[in-house]
């Protein structure tokens, strides 16, 4: 599935990410910003929570099916604009790639961090002692089943797109000058989090 | 296996043997035996396994529900280019960078899509370090929290202590609000001396924002009132009494209303603050440094213009504080400006001289026996002139000049001069003022006070900062105590003492404010066993007032100077108690 015809192509970057609550589940948040950073759009899920089975038969693809292929692609599916390139801090969420036209890029970190550790952080793996702060840090260093990534520096950050899509990386850096001074990549998931809180205690 | 028992022959071991025995056979007839084959039954058996059961666990996909808000998009030429600057880029500090102040939505704001809207906006770090926010000057971390507050408020009191930027947070925050278009027009209003102060802030600060102070004659005045350009109007209090007619029709209406110095409008009856009232207006922002001069009474009365009814005079002081946290952002120095130069007070407590002595003594007794036989005909205008009469006595002999506060002023002075600083003198008459005037004449002293037109006040200030052959200003409280940055002066004396505190401490802060370069001296003069140091003993009281109000820890035991703080000064019964007198 790709982009619907409804959706605007505007100079516009958009965020993704997922949150993991312990006793609910998993929220998926997608904010799509101008250039100057300003919010166009926010869209975000009621959370999504595997059964057992799910769990058990899923394995470990189970991280990649539910932040990627359901929680993401349904959130980069109901945005109206279409943004040059989205961004995820989330390993996981890099499995929606395969199945929408626009560039997904994993924001890893900054740049003077390596990839160490090949410690398997699990989202749905709830009720962990880790913190999020953590196993986000942890999923974007992480390789996932089917998610073969290709990591490279740009500016202060290190990134990675999926080996599956090299032109993903030729657009993230073309595309760079226009944002590079005005948005710091990490921030926006931050405004992410604190919206979905905001949400989840509107409709409590 | 079943059947019968196969019997095979033993083997048969031949051995060769020469024994020449000659050998005959015969036919047995078992041979034929032998070459007739084995019979073999078999039977078969089958295994009673059961047939396995199969379950199919059908795995369907898992529904995503998802809410979308979408948010306008800024309007065509209000948005900044990426990277440019109409004005220099203040220098971002990296720590600065690292913190994240953004904008939180206030607990009026119901609506979701609303909350979001402003949970949403990029961090004002980020605004500047852009440069889509160009400002002359990097804020301090709670400037920019100062403007988050006020940015989604539709009712806001900025009550920071004096000198900590309440200007500066103000315009941008309406800047922001122009240029996301949120708003359209704004209306600031302030003491008529600081207007100039305002145009030169807004500036400095806006500088792409045109800006008109409301002025002239009538015809003017109403046709600026009624022009929606340029965005920014600033007018005078004392300007809106004679412009009410117009100020009160449909016909003018702003976006945002800022009142500078709000305790203007602290007695709820007053023109002033029913004009203000009456001004059509979308947001309304209250900007002082003294929310509670005298009593509770004076928030409930700024809240009557933010958000009418909210609070009500009978309401508790602890219930009011709660009531009002979230409309109102207070920050002392001390909590926020680690780096700010120590204020440092010296209470020159003197005696009098003994001329003063004896008229003073004279004075009082005197005025107690003529209050006392005023019996029922007593009135606090009678209290109010005794203890103005003391007070002048504190200052200088009404026959002789002598004055114990002149000869201390006179000796710090000689060393403020000798260093190379400035000071500056406040005090409650501009006689005194007068007085001093003379005998100070080697200072060379300035002075800005009510007897000072206004269109000579700013030289007045711009000699004082600019002249070092000038080291002496002399303020009244009245003309001297709101608005001026005069953080260039080091020395700051309270010749005598104010009935409000919270007027003392503007005065004071001219002084003590940002971009104060060394410590701040305050010397409060007072002098012993006389009216000034049993007001000091009230004054302290209400000094204690909002802070008890805004940390909601208790109930306050006195508010404000009343009619029975007056009469008990000279142990006397009010005949009716209970109204504020100041």
């Amino acid at each position: 599935m790709m982009r619907s015809g409804s959706q605007k192509l505007l100079p516009a970057l958009g965020f993704l990410t997922v949150t993991c609550d312990p006793d609910q589940g998993l929220f998926g948040g997608y904010l799509v910003l101008n250039l100057l950073g300003r919010p166009l759009e926010f869209h975000c899920t009621a959370p999504v929570r595997p059964n057992r089975a799910q769990a058990i038969l899923y394995g470990p693809s189970l991280d990649p099916y539910l932040c990627g292929e359901r929680i993401g692609h349904t959130l980069l599916e109901k945005g109206r604009v279409s943004p040059r390139l989205v961004f995820t801090d989330r390993l996981p969420v890099m499995a929606a790639r395969p199945l929408v036209a626009t560039s997904l890029v994993l924001v890893c970190g900054a740049a003077s961090q390596t990839f160490a550790g090949d410690g398997e952080a699990s989202v749905a793996a709830t009720g962990t002692a880790e913190t999020a702060a953590d196993e986000r840090a942890a999923s974007a260093r992480t390789e996932l089943p089917g998610l073969l990534l290709e990591r490279f520096a740009l500016g202060a950050y290190q990134l990675g797109v999926l080996a599956a899509h090299p032109d993903d990386r030729a657009q993230v850096a073309e595309y760079w000058p226009h944002f590079a001074d005005q948005i710091a990549l990490e921030e926006p998931f931050g405004r992410i989090r604190e919206a979905i809180d905001e949400a989840r205690s509107g409709a409590a | 296996m079943a059947g019968k028992k196969v019997v095979m022959p033993e083997p048969v071991v031949c051995h060769a043997w020469d024994l020449s025995i000659p050998v005959h056979t015969f036919a047995t007839g078992w041979l034929t035996a032998v070459r007739r084959p084995t019979p073999v039954v078999t039977t078969s058996a089958t295994l009673d396994v059961p047939r396995p059961a199969v379950l199919s666990v059908r795995i369907r996909p898992l529904p995503v529900a998802t809410r979308s808000y979408t948010f306008p998009e800024l309007p065509v030429g209000r948005q900044p280019a990426p990277g440019g600057a109409a004005t220099p880029r203040a220098q971002v500090p990296p720590a600065a960078r690292r913190t994240c102040t953004r904008i939180e939505p206030p607990r009026d704001i119901v609506k979701l899509q609303d909350r979001l809207y402003y949970l949403l906006q990029p961090p004002l770090e980020s605004l500047v370090s852009s440069g889509q926010l160009a400002l002359p000057a990097q804020p301090f971390p709670y400037q920019y929290q100062g403007i988050a507050f006020l940015y989604p408020r539709y009712a806001a009191i900025l009550a920071d202590e004096m000198g900590l930027g309440k200007t500066m947070q103000a315009i941008t925050a309406a800047r922001l609000l122009l240029r996301s278009g949120e708003i359209r027009s704004v209306l600031l209003i302030c003491p008529k001396p600081l207007v100039s102060t305002w145009q030169r802030e807004f500036a400095q600060w806006a500088p792409e924002l045109p800006v008109s102070a409301i002025e002239g004659d009538q015809g003017r005045r109403h046709w600026q009132w009624q022009q929606t350009n340029p965005p920014v109007k600033i007018a005078n209090y004392e300007l809106l009494l004679r412009d009410a007619d117009v100020l009160r029709s449909s016909a003018v209406h702003f976006d945002l209303v800022v009142l500078d110095e709000a305790q203007r409008i602290k007695n709820h009856a007053s023109s002033t603050s029913q004009i203000v009232r009456a001004i059509r207006r979308g947001r309304s922002w209250a900007l002082t440094g003294t929310p509670i001069e005298n009593s509770s009474d004076d928030l409930v009365a700024i809240f009557e213009f933010l958000q009418p009814g909210y609070l009500q005079p009978s309401m508790r002081s602890r219930r009011i504080g709660q009531a009002a946290r979230d409309y109102v952002l207070r920050r002392t120095k001390d909590a926020v400006l680690k780096d700010l130069p120590p204020k440092l007070f010296r209470d020159a407590n003197l005696d009098l001289t003994p001329e003063q002595e004896h008229a003073y003594r004279q004075a009082e007794e005197r005025g107690i026996i003529q209050l006392s036989a005023l019996g029922e005909a007593l009135t606090i205008q009678h209290v109010f002139e005794l203890v103005l009469r003391l007070k002048q006595i504190c200052n200088f002999d009404p026959l002789t000049g002598a004055s114990s506060k002149l000869e201390r002023l006179e000796a710090d002075l000689d060393e403020v001069a000798a260093s190379g600083k400035k000071a500056i003198v406040f005090s409650q008459w501009v006689q005194t003022i007068a007085a001093l005037r003379k005998p100070l004449a080697r200072f060379r002293p300035l002075e800005y006070h009510g007897r000072i037109p206004s269109p000579q006040r700013d030289g007045v200030i711009a000699r004082f900062r600019d002249d070092a052959a000038r080291p002496l200003l002399m303020m009244s409280y009245g003309a001297g105590s709101v608005g001026l940055n005069l953080q260039f002066c080091s020395y700051v004396f309270l010749f005598d003492r104010w009935w409000n505190p919270a007027v003392e401490d503007q005065a004071i802060n001219r002084a003590h404010r940002i971009g104060a370069v060394g410590p701040v001296t305050v010397t409060r003069m007072l002098t012993l066993n006389t009216i000034e140091q049993r007001i000091e003993q009230v004054l302290e009281e209400k000094r204690q007032l909002a802070a008890r109000v805004f940390s909601e820890t208790g109930e306050p035991d006195s508010l404000g100077l009343t009619q029975q703080d007056i009469f008990g000064l000279f142990n006397l019964a009010a005949p009716a108690a209970g109204k504020r007198a100041a």
